[in-house]
């Protein structure tokens, strides 16, 4: 069965200065013979959250992963901020210093508090004078307050709501243009999951914030754009409130009642 | 009588070490009576005049096991590294093979290549004399036991958690800083009872050093000449077990040399059990 | 990207020399060793002139051999003895110090034992030069690996299994011989492979306990004397100016190692033989 694009998801022309963030054209992955995303086209604005659902294994994984270069074997073409992710100036590596990723689990190396945060500065000197930007990124993962005074201590000794917001603040001192964020409350106590959506909403005021969620009352509180997907399309893109309110695809409304997606 | 079996075996097993001590503390006694603890600095081996001095031996095990860890330290870390996060599978396989196929061969068919092969070698390459000395002994201990701080080593690189790696990746820090500031600095503890390992193999290498240590009792002048014949613990006790008279107090300077070694042994052994536990 | 490339490169440099060496000696040793051979030198037991230095080395291989598996059978025993109780009955405190000990005993070089040896089979208890001396020796030396490699064997075997079989009212008897020695029995006999390897290959403890130069081919007895390939390399190594006495020390040498692959590589293919079975891979696979 032939989808039909339903002339509310038509790509916003090229010219338009506010959907330059992301921009994705025919993106398609496949591993091991099997077609993980499927022609994926999308445009994200310069600031502010999106967020990706989607039952398990539509891609939304996989999609993160090539923005960020994770993976190399996709087709297509991916601009951030209108530059070509294939020729990225300085390469992987620069690559994803601009782009964060934060995963679902968070994982801290076995240092103090202060030396996760500054662990990606590159220099021993500059992670030694980082004192304002350790301040700073804590502040924006909501953490300061619950270490500050406590900054040399293991950073396994923390909660791991906290090591979440740690693993973010980490990602927000090496200053990227771009968050992405792999189901990052999904094992969290409810206030973790508070104060994480509270520093996403703040962080998307100056970024793209690219945000995967199995949470859909999450994704209605994270507000912002909406991308449906499923099998490796995307389906339907909206925004927050029109996609919950007033879901366009047959797909997209199957979904928000919670039965089976049928979708090929 | 299944229990007599379990526990006498248990008992013989975990009795075996202190028959083993209590019998040389009690062969090497004699010396202790006759001459204190005198020989430890008495820097002269010469037992028809009764002097045991243990120094020559220990200067000599010394030196040939630093330079055997200092050679082969840099070269197995970096083939570990290679094999742990250079190669694929296939690669990592033929690597350990290679490895365990070396730590197979016996000591006494590397004492022929150190005596034949090396030795030549060194008296054309270095215009010596004699290729027989702590130089030769060094380079041959770094040849035995770079397998097993390879193999060691490996693991330990290995064990460090994909986690670990793909964060660092996410940070955008390139290969060699994560190889640095992460992978090395967690596989570190595992390293470092590969070292031990592979002290406890240098220190307990009887046959090949003997075979091209030179077995001159001697401290080497200045202190630091490696170039001269001189001997180890164990070269010393190779060479004159035969010729030690049962009884005489040679005889317990030699058991005081097995002595020595054994407790040293025993507390590297014990350091790298305590590295392995976490 | 140049920064990975000169890392790698330096490692890459680095490593070569400890992934050279293998190869290399392996080779030399082959390529000095094998125009030693004839059947005459593998089978021959005529000692022939100037104290078995161009003789064959058949004598010696059997000597070996008998060493080694005389140090096996001591040994097993023990270690499987060892390896039940520490599963069996030996309370938590027991297992840490049996370990402790076995550990430490695995440290002693085994000149150490070659030394006690001396002083309590050949001079003590009069047992004099002797194959007897010489096995118990290398018996102590491979003990703690034997024990060391029960332990493990037996630990492999779930728990559900040994449960089942008490709730079920087996002895202890019944449960060793029922549950565990058929599932751990491989991994066992691996570890005795490999004691082989480690007798045939030790060379110090029995130069001056159990080996003499030449004129034994079949010992008389237990407590008679028995000639090694290891010794006998070390004797003919030592004979600088025969250069055929150099030859047959590269011949023993090739000799000595096909004989200690022979068990290393039995074990290995043991080994892998029982990871398959039972599903675990040796090797991790990266998902």
């Amino acid at each position: 069965m032939i989808m039909q694009t339903h002339p509310l998801i038509k790509p916003l022309p090229r010219q338009s200065r506010q959907h330059h963030g992301v921009e994705i054209e025919g993106l398609s992955l496949s591993l091991a013979d099997k077609a993980i995303l499927q022609d994926i086209s999308l445009r994200l604005p310069d600031a502010g959250i999106t967020t990706v659902i989607g039952p398990s294994g539509a891609g939304k994984s996989s999609l993160l992963r090539c923005l960020n270069g994770l993976h190399q074997q996709w087709q297509g073409e991916i601009l951030l901020q209108r530059r070509d992710v294939r020729h990225w100036p300085g390469g992987g590596d620069l690559l994803r210093r601009h782009v964060g990723l934060i995963g679902q689990k968070p994982c801290v190396f076995p240092h103090s508090i202060r030396a996760n945060v500054v662990f990606g500065i590159q220099g021993r000197r500059k992670r030694r004078k980082a004192d304002g930007i350790v301040e700073t990124v804590l502040k924006q993962a909501a953490l300061w307050d619950e270490v500050k005074h406590r900054l040399h201590e293991p950073a396994e000794s923390l909660s791991l709501g906290q090591q979440q917001r740690l693993c973010i603040a980490r990602a927000l001192a090496i200053r990227p243009g771009l968050i992405l964020l792999d189901e990052p409350t999904a094992s969290l106590d409810p206030r973790s999951k508070q104060l994480i959506e509270q520093s996403i909403r703040q962080l998307a005021g100056t970024m793209p914030v690219v945000c995967v969620t199995h949470d859909l009352e999450q994704a209605r509180r994270l507000g912002g754009g909406v991308i449906f997907m499923c099998e490796g399309r995307v389906i339907e893109e909206a925004a927050c409130e029109s996609f919950f309110t007033q879901p366009q695809r047959l797909e997209s409304r199957e979904f928000l009642r919670w039965t089976v997606c049928d979708c090929d | 009588m299944l229990r007599l079996w379990l526990t006498g075996s248990a008992f013989v097993s975990g009795m075996t070490i202190l028959v083993v001590l209590g019998f040389l503390i009690q062969a090497s006694w004699p010396l202790l009576q006759s001459q204190g603890l005198a020989f430890v600095t008495e820097s002269e081996w010469y037992p028809y005049e009764q002097l045991y001095g243990l120094a020559p031996v220990l200067v000599g095990s010394f030196w040939s096991i630093l330079l055997a860890l200092l050679l082969a330290l840099p070269t197995g870390l970096a083939a570990a590294i290679l094999a742990a996060e250079l190669c694929g599978g296939r690669g990592r396989s033929i690597v350990r093979f290679g490895m365990e196929l070396m730590a197979g061969i016996p000591s006494v068919v590397y004492g022929l290549l150190g005596l034949w092969l090396l030795l030549p070698l060194l008296e054309s390459r270095l215009n010596l004399l004699t290729g027989r000395s702590l130089l030769a002994a060094g380079l041959l201990l770094a040849v035995m036991i770079l397998p097993t701080l390879m193999v060691f080593s490996e693991e330990a690189i290995r064990t460090v958690s994909r986690e670990q790696r793909e964060m660092a990746l996410n940070l955008g820090l390139n290969w060699p800083v994560r190889l640095w500031r992460v992978v090395l600095p967690q596989a570190w503890s595992g390293i470092r009872v590969a070292i031990l390992l592979a002290l406890g193999r240098a220190m307990g290498e009887t046959v090949a050093v003997m075979l091209v240590v030179g077995s001159l009792d001697r401290l080497p002048e200045p202190f630091y000449n490696l170039l001269q014949p001189a001997q180890t613990l164990t070269s010393r006790i190779g060479r004159e077990m035969a010729e030690a008279a049962v009884g005489s107090v040679h005889w317990a300077a030699l058991i005081m040399c097995g002595l020595v070694l054994a407790l040293v042994a025993m507390a590297i052994s014990l350091l790298a059990q305590r590295g392995q536990r976490p | 990207m140049t920064n990975t490339r000169i890392a790698m490169v330096l490692v890459v440099l680095l490593a070569l020399p400890a992934l050279l060496l293998p190869a290399m000696s392996l080779a030399y040793i082959a390529y000095k060793g094998i125009p030693a051979f004839s059947w005459d030198f593998i089978f021959g037991t005529d000692p022939g002139s100037g104290f078995g230095v161009a003789g064959g080395v058949f004598a010696q291989l059997l000597g070996s051999l008998l060493l080694a598996l005389g140090a096996v059978l001591v040994a097993v025993p023990f270690a499987l003895g060892t390896a039940l109780y520490y599963h069996l009955l030996a309370s938590a405190v027991q297992r840490h110090v049996l370990m402790a000990l076995m550990n430490m005993l695995q440290g002693i070089p085994p000149i150490v034992f070659g030394l006690c040896g001396l002083i309590v089979f050949v001079h003590l208890l009069h047992w004099g030069v002797s194959l007897a001396s010489g096995a118990l020796i290398l018996a102590a030396v491979i003990l703690p690996m034997l024990v060391l490699n029960s332990i493990t064997a037996l630990e492999q075997i779930p728990f559900e299994d040994t449960e089942a079989a008490r709730s079920l009212g087996l002895s202890h008897a019944s449960v060793i011989a029922r549950v565990w020695l058929p599932r751990a029995w491989p991994g066992m006999l691996t570890g005795l492979l490999l004691g082989m390897a480690r007798a045939l290959s030790e060379t110090a403890p029995i130069l001056f306990t159990a080996t003499v130069f030449s004129g034994v081919v079949w010992p008389d007895s237990i407590f008679a004397p028995v000639t090694s390939l290891q010794t006998h390399i070390f004797y003919l190594s030592q004979e600088g100016s025969d250069p055929a006495a150099i030859q047959a020390a590269w011949g023993s040498a090739v000799v000595l190692i096909m004989v200690v692959a022979v068990f290393a590589l039995l074990a290995r293919a043991l080994s892998r033989h029982t990871n398959r079975q039972s599903g675990v891979l040796s090797e991790g696979a990266d998902s």
